[in-house]
């Protein structure tokens, strides 16, 4: 591993006009050839160096702090940093945290009452911030998620077609883009494609899934003739369900861009429930003085047999 | 695995204020309310039927912070990584199935396509088989999972089974009865053709008329199958079991169920070989308390497994 490490390296920063054109060099993986240098010469004009912060509050459950190791361990690039608190003034505190970490983007998940999660994703210095609410949590322990991926492979990103069709939408993939795409040639990741990511909108939430790519095949930049068709996947998890919020200007504050107008916070639906659950015992005692009044107004007539077997 | 999100037709009073008034459809309400609500207890989801008049939406502010943020325009795609998939038909987020596979056929289309791009890069991007690495899963829990699967099969297959042998007992039932019916048919059919046949001989005047020289058939006074009393072919003057015993007891059944008492009995009480060790304490078991004053449950404690 050490070996390679040093490798990419050397060969990412090497000027492109002086070595590139005459001779391929060699990679770790073989020759490269003519496109291939073509494309190292825009590498060298841009170079991924997104970082991503993963942070959670203070008593986060041990379910949600599950998602975050998962999600953690799906992101090479990201760093954990120790648990915050949950206040008002979180926000300049973690814009502090990932200045110092020298971060450029942020996952913040954030655990309210012990049974709501929200995630922040963020864009350092001035980029903007999204909140979502998080549901439909299964961490990839589940026994039912069978797949299996390296660690630190590159995903592939699909995302549903419904992505370009609002401008916050828009926005959201790119973000997610950003910080779920693992960059080329980071150290920390391996070469190889081995697991996609789906990101889908349906009924206005995001849906997350990671499944690992089984596919037949002998050499490692050839698939087997056929190969495309017999590819299967295999669900790694986690699974979560990302419903936003809002959308903010700045980095964990600033102006609103976008406000869900469907959003019911879980804090409203609990109040509601229990209305409902409190209704019923007034409906009872409201039911009863009810009858009272009803037997009150409508008094039975005397009975004229009444006193017939009286004498 | 369920997420389950509530139907806009169940909170359809979700945002009003007044709790309804007529009291037989509340009870019922209630019901359903609580039932749903059992089930989404983690992962409740609830969408307003009506969108907020006044909710913010800065189509131009999300616009600026797109161009901020967003890579240059010539990025490759290899860095990217990113696949749009048009899914053609809507999914009914409640329908699990169907939105899995929808995800799933998301993720594999959009596979294929990358693959194809991928492949055209004549770069390496499918792992060999001997490239060894650290995995997300441990080993230990992959075997968790292998277990795990393992145990759902067999439990299938015995469940199988069990359904099986029940069936074949069912038919078996049948098969006896049947076989029985046929039997005693036809055991009347040939009695039949014999009286018919001794009517046709008489009347065709057979020459013999007289009884001694008829055949006798012993089956005519319905004592047909009894064995006589006294004439006991096979039996030896003094056995009583009437000969059966040399034919092997009282068949083979019964052989068979006098083995397996003596079977059952032998893992019961023991068979043979001294009790005397066997019951004494030794160093393992003086400090095992697994069996210890169980509360007595059901079955004999003697028993061995």
């Amino acid at each position: 591993m050490g070996k390679k490490r040093k490798h990419s390296e050397t060969v990412v920063p090497a000027p492109k006009e002086d070595t590139a054109p005459e001779r391929p060099k060699r990679t770790i993986m073989g020759w490269k050839d003519k496109t291939q240098v073509k494309e190292q010469t825009d590498s060298a004009v841009f170079r991924n160096k997104e970082k991503i912060l993963v942070t959670c509050s203070r008593r986060i459950s041990y379910r949600y702090r599950h998602l975050m190791l998962n999600v953690v361990s799906l992101l090479p690039h990201c760093k954990k940093d120790n648990k915050v608190e949950s206040k008002s003034s979180k926000g300049a505190t973690l814009n502090e945290l990932v200045e110092l970490k020298s971060c450029s983007s942020c996952l913040f998940f954030e655990c309210r009452k012990r049974s709501d999660l929200y995630l922040w994703m963020a864009k350092s210095p001035s980029g903007p911030s999204v909140k979502f609410l998080v549901n439909a949590v299964h961490t990839m322990e589940e026994l039912k998620l069978s797949g299996n991926h390296l660690k630190g492979s590159r995903p592939l990103l699909t995302f549903s077609a419904n992505f370009d069709n609002d401008a916050h939408w828009k926005l959201i993939k790119e973000i997610i883009i950003q910080i779920f795409g693992t960059p080329k040639e980071h150290r920390k990741s391996k070469p190889y494609h081995d697991h996609v990511f789906a990101f889908s909108i349906l009924d206005d939430h995001i849906w997350f899934r990671n499944y690992q790519i089984d596919v037949p095949h002998n050499e490692s930049d050839k698939l087997a003739r056929g190969g495309l068709d017999k590819m299967t996947l295999v669900e790694v998890g986690p699974r979560f369900c990302l419903n936003p919020i809002k959308i903010f200007g700045g980095s964990f504050g600033g102006p609103t861009l976008y406000e869900n107008p469907f959003y019911v916070s879980p804090n409203q639906i609990r109040a509601l429930e229990k209305k409902q659950k409190a209704g019923k015992y007034a409906k009872k005692v409201k039911a009863k003085t009810r009858r009272k009044m009803h037997e009150l107004e409508n008094p039975l007539e005397p009975d004229e047999f009444a006193d017939m077997w009286k004498e | 695995m369920v997420s389950l999100m509530r139907m806009p037709s169940k909170n359809s009073t979700l945002l009003d204020e007044d709790v309804m008034e007529d009291d037989e459809m509340e009870g019922e309400a209630y019901e359903s309310e609580t039932e749903s609500e059992k089930e989404e207890e983690e992962e409740g989801d609830v969408k307003l039927m009506e969108p907020k008049k006044d909710s913010v939406y800065d189509r131009d502010g999300l616009g600026d912070k797109l161009q901020d943020i967003r890579w240059p325009e010539n990025v490759g795609w290899i860095h990217k990584l990113s696949i749009d998939i048009n899914q053609e038909q809507e999914v009914d987020v409640n329908d699990d199935l169907h939105r899995e596979a929808a995800f799933y056929r998301q993720a594999l289309e959009g596979t294929r396509q990358a693959f194809e791009k991928l492949q055209s890069t004549k770069l390496p991007f499918l792992r060999p088989p001997d490239y060894y690495a650290e995995m997300v899963k441990s080993d230990a829990h992959m075997e968790k999972v292998r277990g795990r699967f393992l145990a759902e099969k067999r439990s299938r297959e015995e469940a199988d089974e069990r359904r099986k042998a029940r069936e074949a007992k069912k038919l078996a039932k049948e098969v006896q009865a049947q076989k029985l019916k046929e039997r005693a048919k036809q055991k009347k059919e040939e009695i039949e053709s014999v009286k018919k046949w001794r009517k046709q001989r008489q009347q065709s005047g057979f020459a013999g008329g007289d009884k001694g020289s008829e055949m006798d058939f012993a089956f005519e006074d319905g004592k047909a199958f009894e064995r006589s009393s006294k004439k006991r072919p096979g039996a030896a003057p003094g056995d009583r079991s009437g000969g059966k015993a040399r034919q092997g007891g009282k068949g083979k059944k019964g052989l068979e169920t006098k083995q397996k008492n003596r079977e059952f009995k032998n893992s019961k009480f023991g068979h043979g070989g001294r009790k005397g060790l066997r019951k004494q304490n030794t160093a393992e078991t003086t400090d095992h308390f697994k069996a210890f004053n169980k509360g007595g449950g059901p079955g004999n404690k003697k028993r061995k497994r």
